[in-house]
Parts: structure tokens; C-alpha cells; sequence
């Protein structure tokens, strides 16, 4: 591995202004789960790292004003155990189960899989679906950016290079809603996902569909949002053949990539098999009203 | 088998390195730390197929570091592995590349005071490369025109041209094939595909080399065979062996990874020397990936029967791809047409291996050496014939296969020997019961979702290579045997445990040979310069062949206690007998028609201590004259997902015929491990090249698509067995298990597969997008 420097800021603010006196040449480092490996294969050279791990202000989940926030350096394996997450982001939670390895996960971020960007990025689809927006701060002040807008490409997100990803938020899921996460990979353990999905669908009080949302991973060069077949759920009953016809449609959304995880043809049949799935299952878990 | 009549053989006992290696104690090659220690990195090529036109090292000595370069190495060329004999091996090898042939090829190395000052000066090094076009596909590499991996290579003493990229070639014609294949009432036939898997052993390659005042060497590699390293070693660096010393340190799997010795070796010997200070030098994880695979193979087979399923004959033609260096490949076609006709009685049989240079990892020896690939052709066609006939697979397989009496070369054409135990009924009629064989679905009677299929493969390994007379493979193994004053044992080999439990199977042959309690046996740490040759841990023959050397010296020392005996009691040796006192927790040497007259094997030991005697000992070296076969069935039982095409492992019925079970265990164990490396050989393991000779994972486990333990079967569903059977050549009728473990699972799943949605395939691995593809096409989804 190359040599680099390595800033070890205390606080946020004084994090904010390393970086806002050194981007582009200072990169944050979180878990370091992308970064190394980047650097071991000389994908990138880092000038310059900075060490987040002790700012106490991208640690901790929280409740306030009807959302759930989540600190940027929130580690996966803490999705895990955490009792908020278990209530109100029971996704990310699927997620966070499936993502890597276990060694992995005590490291890796949430932050740092966001900033990434990867087209596979398993928090991604959960956060997609739960309507979150992330906050961004630097010196100059503080921004919220829905997550559909913050990823823009394979790697790139609408973040400034002097910015930190300080949190992430979304609305507490509403009572009569459910939804699932699941992800396809060439096994089931450590492994980057060959496509993923998630689902979030909330019923009326006639058990008609009121919203739907459907999150797709590594299907283009962004997690995406399958708006199409969204539509036409929405004051539907979710039975097995709107079900079907919202699993064709997410599939048509899609522009999957042949590599070495599997061709975009599988890619494009496993979309449409784990939308169904997720679909079912959320449909089945709304208990209808007494 | 009844094991009551022994004391220890057959019953469960603590493996004597289990507690070190529990409590993370153990210490392999990458833990040992020597004073002055430094520590080597290697120049990986950033090229597949390049010429070096220059190397420049003087930056990264100004660092401090020691470099080598092709300059500064013996110009030896060698094979790796050294099992053939001299005069027919294959060399092309040298330390340092003379030419890059495969990525990550190292071309140059460093030791420096830290690994991050190893790191920064490896980085230092100027290369300039002329790339040359890379071959990844055997059959253009073969193509008159394409660019010449080799312009020349060794044979024995040889010098020989390279044509067409070819590595060698073999040939083997018996009986009178065209004649079999005119009177068949049936043929049947497929081209086979499999790939070049990479071992994924736990422990990446390792070495510390340290230079002695004498000129010498010590080495702590990891390896699969000290005695080969050290040979090599004296060789390239023309030192004598006495000089060369090789430690046994344990081996943290290998899978036959490290069948050869290791890339790093020679490497690291050279930078010891030249830095004149110890030098340890560990792989990284990628480069790893990028030095060994299993053979990838190209597999046309036909088989010709009568209409009564009496198999007639066979046509086969092989091509492997052995990557970018010759580990052996010779004796790898020598043996792939070995497991087909022994598989199956064929009596007439014509066969072409060829062997081709790519520019891609070497193939070396992983778990069956050919047999899994050529296992997987014979048997999917074995199922195919007997639908054909419409018969049932499983009796077709009884009627045909090579057991009792039969003569067989596993080995290739010179390592025959007569099968002389045979479980294989026993196997196939019990794991028939288990798993259900007798209502197993019908193909192509499924449809919806998921659908259910049961598959039946069978297979053997020879237990070592070992025949009549010496052939073109060196194997034998050797041993001490020697008694301490207390009465505790030490058996000293070289033989090497790839993790499986075969020393602590040595320590109970002594045991038992000797009835001495199995606490105390001492496996003693084994280096070169005071153990007999051993040639390698291969071949499913550590037990067979190395118990057979313990035991053969456990033999000689039994002699001795008694003839030592006779003389202290004043009785004549053949009226003496040994037996284990349990009370006394002691083996005593007795006469039973005068029970006083008594000694218990301590106070033998003792008094010949004590009256300045004797040490009581033997050494031996233990040549086997058969191979016999290790028989395995594999019943599995799949769901396929037809959604998405996932294939998921219900059930599996592992049977052995090993012989005597020695490490009832372990044995299962070997089972239970060669069902999950066979599973994902069958379902998902593949390296895949990319055009410029790049792995496509890039040495990166999160797309090594080796499987994990999510996908190995459930120990709970898979039930392990073993035949009443007692080899007469082995050592208390033992034989092997290890590779006849993996051999036949690919084709059981491939079977199974077949089964559950009635369609065969013919390439590995069965992977979900494979299967999804197939049903696809033949409108079977939904
Ligand atoms: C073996 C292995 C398996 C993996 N499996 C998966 C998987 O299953 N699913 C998956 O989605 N990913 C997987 N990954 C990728 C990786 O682990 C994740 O992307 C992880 O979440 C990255 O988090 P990190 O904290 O380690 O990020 P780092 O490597 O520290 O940083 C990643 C990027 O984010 C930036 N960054 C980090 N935090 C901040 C912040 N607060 N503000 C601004 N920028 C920031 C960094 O500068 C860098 O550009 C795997 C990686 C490995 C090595």
C-alpha cells in the first residue's frame, strides 16, 4: 500500500475546516472497507486521509419530529442491534443482515457506503423506498438532499468535495405499511450483490394500495426507484396479478450490465422475481382492518 | 468393519495438535519470527504474456532493500514438482521470470527491514515491458501462428522446441477399439467443460528462509512435502542436501495447492542468501489467486455398449489447460484416462490427452488430480446410457464397475495393481435405502417453482501410486519408530497433514502395532535432515502409504521389545506376545503359558536404558505395491429454484469404502468436506479471464465465487457411511479417503439436476443464471 497522511480530527467542526482547507486532496475515511482496497489496487491515490471514526456528532441513532436519524458513521453491525432501527427501519435492518461478512459489517458505514456509491450498495434500496434524505454539512453550512437526487453514478453523488455526509433521515414508516429488503449474490455470505430490491407498500384503511415505492440495486448506474411500476399499484389491491404486472414493469426499468456477477439478462429476471416476492410478502404482512 | 479387536484403531480420540490449534497457538509458516528476521516482497507483473526489457533497481536499494532480479539468480531451469522421475520431467521454470507468462508473474523481489519498507521499495522497482498478445483459450493457443508461450523447455536433460504451445501430449490405445465400437448395440457421448477453480486454502503461501554459517539453508515453508523442497533447493542453488534443511511446519489447508514447491520458495532462498540475514515472504491473497488453479479441462467421451449395458469400450479426447507453467501435466493426462478405465471395466479404449500452454494461472494437482474432471464426463454419460437402455443407473453401474479381482491402473498405464477389497455393492445399495433411490422423480415429470431431483454418482481414488515395479512416479514414504525410556513412543516422519487428522491416524497405527495407550505416541516435529524421504502427502495416500511405513517400523521395534524381553526373562522370543495391560494403562510383553514371566514395555525401555544398552528403534522405508482404490458413492438430493435458478442441497448420502476406518471422525469429516468443495465445484466456482489475462475477481474473495458456509450443506442433512471393508495390503486394512471424497460430486449434482428439470449439462459450474437460461429455452419456467 502506498504511504499517506492521516488527519485525525475531534470534532465536526474541526473536521469541517481540515477539509474545507484541503479538498479535494483529503478524503474522509470511515471504515475504510472501500477505501483500502482502492488503495491496495491502485484504483485511486490518497494524498491525504482523514480519520472520522472520532467525531462523536456522525455517531447514534436518534428520534426528532416524527423522523428517525441516523448517524453517517453508524457501522452495518450496529444496524443489527440497535433498538430504533429494529422499530423504524426494519429494511435497513434486512439489509444490514445480508451485507458482507461479519467482519465487514463492524467496519463498514453507512456514510461511507453511501458516499461510495456503488450501484450495489445494499443500503441504498431500503433508504430509497423509506423516502430518506441525507445531510451534508460543511463550513459553509448545513444541506439535505433527498436520497433519489444524491447518488448520481457509479461512484459520484451530488456530494462537494468539502462536505461531510453527517446524517441520514426518513419519516418513522407509517402503521398500516410494510415492506422487505432482498438481495441476490453469487453466494450468501461476503458477497457484493448482483442485484438487489426493496420494497416499502402502505395500505388504506380498505386495504387498497395508498403508495407503493420499489428500489432496485445494481441494475443501472445508480440504486434506482422503479416509478412505473409504482404507479400502478397505488389504489389497487395487491393481488398476485397487479403483483406480477409491477414485477414486469420494475424489470423494464432496469439497464443492468454483463459482468462478472452475472449477465444483465439474469439481472433483468432476478428484478422481477424479487419485486414479486417483496411485494407478496408486504402484502400478506398489513393486517387488514378488524 | 468390527473394530472391538482394537484398542485404539476405529474409535474417536482427541487429535493431538487440536488444542493448539483451538487456541490459536498453532504456529505456521507466516507466524514463525527469527532474530535479524527481514521481510521479502515480490515484483508482481502488471502483464499476462510480456518480455522484460529492462529492470531497474536502484531506487528501491537506495531504500535499503536487497533486490533480485533475473540477473541474480541461479539460471536453473526446474519443474516445481518433482514426482516423475528425472529424465522424462518437464522444466520451465525459473526463480524469477525470464519472460512474463501470466499476470502477477513475479519478475523481481525485495526484503527489507519492515513489510511496509518491503512494500514502498517493491513499488520502486522500474520495469520495462514489451507486451506480447495473451492466450487465454487453449484451443487458439494451439492454432498454428499464435504467439509462442515457450520457445523451448527441458526434458530431462533435453532441450526441446515448444510447437503450438503445446506442453506434452500421451497417447494410450488398448484392445481393439474400433471393433467395440462396431459391435455396439448403443453409444453414447458429450463434450465436457470444466474449469481452472482456485484451491481457496485458508493459508496463503508462505516461507522463512534462513542462511546458515555453512553456507546452508533452513527453510519453514509451507509445502506439502519437505523432502521434494529440499531436493529442488540443493538443485537450483547447488548446495549440498546435507545443507538444506526443511522443517515440517503445520499447513493451514491446501487442497493440493502446495503439491509443488511453492513459487515463494526458491524466491525467498534467493533473497536470504543474497541479504545473507532470514527472510520470511508470504503471498498476498491476489497474488495467491493468481498462482495455482485446478486443471480446466475439455473433455469428448464416448461409451459403446452392448444392449445388455455391458460397457464395450471408450473413446476420449482431452485437452487441459495448464496455464502458464508445467506443474506435471504429463503424469496429469497419464492418469486422467487411468480414472476412466478404472472407473468401469473397459477393455478397449483410445485415448489423447494434450496439455496447452495459456497465459493464465498454472494448473497444479487439487483433490483428484483429473479424477472429478474425467468423473463428471464418465458418470453423466453412465446416467444417460442407462436411460438410453432404460435400466436403472445404479444397477448398470454394479454391472460395469471395476472391483474385486479386477485389474486397475487409476495411475496411468504403469501403476497397475488387482483390486483386492470392494465395498462398492454395499455402498450403492445403502445409500439407495437412505436417500430413496427407488422413488426418486421421474425427469421431466416436474412442474411449478421449485422442483426436486435426486442423483446418483460414483467414484474411487487410488491410494497412493504405489505397483509392482518402480514406473515413471516416484512413491514411497519412510519412518522411525523409536522407544524412550519411560515407555512413551516418538514416530518421526516427513509425511505432511494437510488438516485431515493423517498424523494423528500414524500415531494410532503405532498405538495399535505397538499396544502402547495413544497419549503416549509423540508425533515428533519432522525436518529433512533427520527423517527418511517421504515423497509427498498426495494421492490419498498419507494413511496408506505413510501408516504403512509407521507400521512397517512399529514392526521392527515390536520384534525388538520382544527379543529384548526374551533376554531378560530367559525365555525364548517367539514364546513371548504383546498385549495392552488396561489396568496398568501399558503395553506388556508376557508369555502366556507363564504368566510371571512379564515386562511391561517402560521397564524394558528403562533397563536398557539404564544397563547402558540400547536405545530400542527402527527406521524403514515402505514401498507399496498396490494402489487400491477408495471408493466413494455420492446420493444427492436438490431443489431447483426455477425462479431463479438456485439449486439448494436437501440431502446427501456420502459413502466410503476406506478400508478399516481409522479416524471414524476425521473420516466423516473428509466426507462431509469433499460433498461441500464437490458442491460448489458443480454450482458456482469459476475463475473467469479477462482478455488481458486478468482474473475477473481480481484476487478479491468477495467475487471469487468460492462458496461459503452458507451455501455448504447442513451437517444434520447429510448422512455418512462406510462399507465393511478391510484392505489386505494396508495397514490394518486400511486405505485412503480424502480425494474419492470430491471425486464423484459434481456429477451427482449434475445428475440431480438433470432429474429435477430434465436437462443435462455438460459444463461447470451449473450456476443459477445457467440453469434459469436452460429452462428458459426449453419453455419450461413458470
Ligand atoms: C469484503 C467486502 C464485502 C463487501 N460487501 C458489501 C455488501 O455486501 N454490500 C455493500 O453495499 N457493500 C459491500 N462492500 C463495500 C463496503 O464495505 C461498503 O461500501 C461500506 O459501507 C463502506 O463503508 P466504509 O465506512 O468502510 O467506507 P470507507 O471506505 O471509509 O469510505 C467510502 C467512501 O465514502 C467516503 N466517506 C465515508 N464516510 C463519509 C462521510 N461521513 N462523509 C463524506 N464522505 C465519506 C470516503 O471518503 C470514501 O470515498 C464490501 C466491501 C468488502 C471489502
Amino acid at each position: 500500500m502506498p504511504e499517506f497522511d492521516l488527519l485525525m480530527p475531534q470534532t465536526l467542526p474541526e473536521a469541517l475546516e481540515m477539509l474545507g482547507d484541503r479538498a479535494p486532496d483529503l478524503t474522509p475515511l470511515a471504515g475504510g472497507t472501500n477505501v483500502i482496497v482502492y488503495m491496495r489496487e491502485d484504483r485511486h491515490r490518497y494524498k491525504m486521509l482523514m480519520d472520522l471514526t472520532r467525531l462523536n456528532e456522525l455517531h447514534g441513532v436518534r428520534r426528532e419530529d416524527g423522523h428517525l436519524v441516523l448517524g453517517s458513521a453508524t457501522t452495518i453491525a450496529e444496524l443489527l442491534t440497535d433498538p430504533l432501527i429494529a422499530e423504524h427501519g426494519a429494511l435497513l435492518r434486512q439489509a444490514a443482515a445480508v451485507f458482507a461478512s461479519p467482519l465487514v459489517r463492524n467496519r463498514a458505514t453507512v456514510g461511507g457506503n453511501l458516499v461510495d456509491a456503488s450501484p450495489a450498495a445494499d443500503t441504498a434500496p431500503p433508504l430509497l423506498v423509506m423516502n430518506a434524505e441525507v445531510e451534508l454539512a460543511s463550513q459553509k453550512g448545513v444541506r439535505r438532499v433527498p436520497m433519489d437526487e444524491f447518488m448520481v453514478g457509479v461512484n459520484e453523488t451530488l456530494r462537494q468535495p468539502e462536505e461531510l455526509l453527517v446524517s441520514i433521515r426518513w419519516p418513522l414508516p407509517a402503521t398500516r405499511s410494510a415492506g422487505g429488503f432482498s438481495k441476490i449474490g453469487l453466494r450468501k455470505g461476503a458477497v457484493c450483490s448482483v442485484v438487489s430490491a426493496a420494497v416499502m407498500v402502505e395500505k388504506d384503511e380498505d386495504g387498497l394500495c395508498q403508495s407503493a415505492r420499489i428500489a432496485l440495486g445494481a441494475v443501472a448506474t445508480r440504486p434506482i426507484r422503479a416509478y412505473a411500476a409504482e404507479e400502478i399499484l397505488v389504489g389497487q389491491p395487491l393481488k398476485p396479478q397487479i403483483i406480477d404486472l409491477a414485477g414486469q414493469l420494475s424489470a423494464e426499468t432496469v439497464k443492468p450490465i454483463d459482468d462478472i456477477r452475472g449477465s444483465a439478462d439474469y439481472r433483468r429476471r432476478m428484478v422481477e422475481v424479487l419485486v414479486r416476492r417483496l411485494l407478496s410478502r408486504a402484502a400478506q404482512e398489513i393486517v387488514p382492518r378488524e | 468393519m468390527d473394530h472391538s479387536k482394537f484398542n485404539v484403531l476405529g474409535k474417536a480420540t482427541q487429535r493431538k495438535d487440536s488444542v493448539a490449534k483451538v487456541t490459536g497457538s498453532e504456529r505456521y509458516s507466516i507466524d514463525i519470527q527469527l532474530p535479524r528476521m527481514i521481510y521479502g516482497r515480490i515484483l508482481s507483473s502488471p502483464y499476462a504474456h510480456a518480455r522484460i526489457k529492462g529492470v531497474d533497481v536502484q531506487d528501491a536499494e537506495a531504500m535499503g532493500a536487497v533486490c533480485i532480479t533475473f540477473d541474480d539468480i541461479p539460471h536453473v531451469r526446474y519443474n516445481e514438482r518433482i514426482i516423475t522421475i528425472p529424465s522424462v520431467l518437464h522444466k520451465d521454470h525459473f526463480i524469477l521470470a525470464d519472460k512474463v507468462r501470466r499476470m502477477a508473474e513475479a519478475v523481481a523481489a525485495v526484503a527489507a527491514e519492515t513489510e511496509a519498507l518491503a512494500e514502498k521499495a517493491v513499488r520502486a522497482i522500474k520495469v520495462e515491458y514489451e507486451p506480447l498478445p495473451v492466450l487465454i483459450d487453449p484451443f487458439q493457443a494451439m492454432q498454428s501462428g499464435a504467439e509462442p508461450i515457450y520457445d523451448t523447455i527441458l526434458w530431462g536433460e533435453e532441450e526441446i522446441q515448444v510447437e503450438n504451445n503445446i506442453a506434452c501430449s500421451r497417447q494410450v490405445e488398448e484392445g481393439d477399439v474400433d471393433q467395440a465400437f462396431a459391435e455396439a448395440d448403443v453409444i453414447v457421448e458429450g463434450t465436457f467443460k470444466t474449469p481452472k477453480i482456485y484451491h481457496a486454502q485458508m493459508e496463503p503461501k508462505s516461507v522463512v528462509c534462513r542462511p546458515e554459517s555453512d553456507g546452508g539453508l533452513t527453510i519453514w515453508p509451507t509445502t506439502q512435502s519437505i523432502h521434494n523442497v529440499r531436493i529442488l533447493l540443493g538443485e537450483i542453488f547447488n548446495i549440498p542436501l546435507s545443507k538444506v534443511n526443511v522443517k515440517r511446519v503445520p499447513i493451514g489447508g491446501t487442497f493440493g495447492s502446495s503439491i509443488q514447491m511453492n513459487s515463494v520458495i526458491p524466491i525467498c532462498a534467493a533473497l536470504a542468501l543474497k541479504a545473507r540475514r532470514p527472510v520470511k515472504l508470504t503471498l498476498t491473497r491476489e497474488e495467491d489467486m493468481h498462482d495455482h488453479t485446478r486443471y480446466g479441462t475439455w473433455i469428448a467421451l464416448k461409451l459403446a455398449a452392448k444392449k445388455d449395458g455391458t460397457l464395450l469400450g471408450a473413446k476420449m479426447e482431452l485437452v487441459a489447460d495448464i496455464g502458464a507453467h508445467n506443474i506435471q501435466p504429463y503424469s496429469f493426462l497419464g492418469v486422467c484416462v487411468g480414472w476412466l478405465v478404472s472407473l468401469y471395466k473397459l477393455p478397449n479404449v483410445r485415448y489423447r490427452g494434450t496439455a496447452v500452454y495459456t497465459n493464465k494461472a498454472p494448473s497444479c494437482a487439487m483433490q483428484g488430480f483429473g479424477n472429478p474432471q474425467v468423473t463428471f464426463a464418465a458418470e453423466t454419460l453412465m446416467d444417460e446410457l442407462a436411460e438410453k437402455l432404460g435400466t436403472d443407473s445404479l444397477e448398470l453401474r454394479l454391472k460395469n464397475y471395476i472391483g474385486l479381482g479386477d485389474t486397475f491402473w487409476g495411475q496411468g498405464p504403469l501403476v497397475r495393481s488387482i483390486v483386492q477389497s470392494d465395498g462398492v455393492p454395499e455402498l450403492l445399495r445403502q445409500g439407495a435405502e437412505i436417500i430413496d433411490w427407488e422413488n426418486r422423480p421421474k425427469p421431466g415429470s416436474q412442474s411449478g417453482r421449485f422442483r426436486r431431483g435426486v442423483g446418483l454418482a460414483r467414484g474411487f481414488h487410488t491410494s497412493s501410486a504405489g505397483a509392482p515395479q518402480p514406473g515413471d512416479v516416484i512413491d514411497f514414504s519412510g519412518a522411525m519408530v523409536k522407544v524412550n525410556q519411560d515407555g512413551s513412543v516418538d514416530v518421526i516422519t516427513a509425511l505432511m497433514d494437510h488438516g485431515g487428522g493423517t498424523l494423528d491416524a500414524l500415531a494410532k497405527i503405532a498405538a495399535e502395532a505397538l499396544c502402547v495407550p495413544l497419549e503416549k505416541v509423540n508425533l515428533a516435529p519432522a525436518e529433512t535432515r533427520s527423517t527418511v524421504y517421504d515423497c509427498v502427502t498426495h494421492a490419498t495416500r498419507g494413511v496408506y502409504a505413510g501408516g504403512g511405513a509407521v507400521l512397517k517400523a512399529a514392526e521392527g521395534v515390536r520384534q525388538e521389545l520382544l527379543e529384548t524381553a526374551a533376554h531378560y526373562l530367559n525365555v525364548m522370543p517367539d514364546a513371548l506376545t504383546l498385549k495392552l495391560d488396561k489396568q496398568q494403562s501399558q503395553g506388556v510383553v508376557y508369555a502366556p503359558s507363564i504368566p510371571e514371566k512379564r515386562m511391561t514395555i517402560s521397564e524394558i525401555a528403562t533397563r536398557c536404558w539404564t544397563e547402558s544398552w540400547k536405545t530400542i528403534a527402527t527406521v524403514e522405508s515402505y514401498r507399496p505395491v498396490n494402489c487400491p482404490p477408495a471408493y466413494v458413492t455420492v446420493f444427492v438430493e436438490v431443489e431447483v429454484d426455477t425462479w431463479t435458478g438456485e439449486v439448494r442441497t436437501k440431502r446427501a448420502a456420502m459413502g466410503s469404502d476406506c478400508g478399516t476406518v481409522i479416524n471414524p471422525d476425521m473420516a466423516v469429516g473428509q466426507l462431509e468436506g469433499g460433498l461441500s468443495k464437490g458442491m460448489g465445484y458443480a454450482l458456482c466456482e469459476c475463475n473467469q479471464w479477462e482478455p488481458d489475462g486478468q482474473i475477473a475477481s481480481r484476487g478479491y474473495w468477495v467475487d471469487a465465487k468460492t462458496p461459503a458456509i452458507g451455501e455448504t450443506p447442513y451437517v444434520q442433512d447429510i448422512h455418512s457411511y462406510f462399507a465393511d471393508s478391510y484392505e489386505p495390503s494396508g495397514p490394518f486394512g486400511a486405505k485412503g479417503i480424502g480425494e474419492a471424497a470430491t471425486n464423484p460430486v459434481a456429477a451427482a449434482y449434475a445428475n440431480a439436476v438433470y432429474n429435477a428439470i430434465n436437462i443435462r449439462f455438460y459444463e461447470l459450474p451449473i450456476t443459477p443464471e445457467v440453469i434459469l437460461k436452460a429452462v428458459e429455452e426449453k419453455g419450461q419456467s413458470k
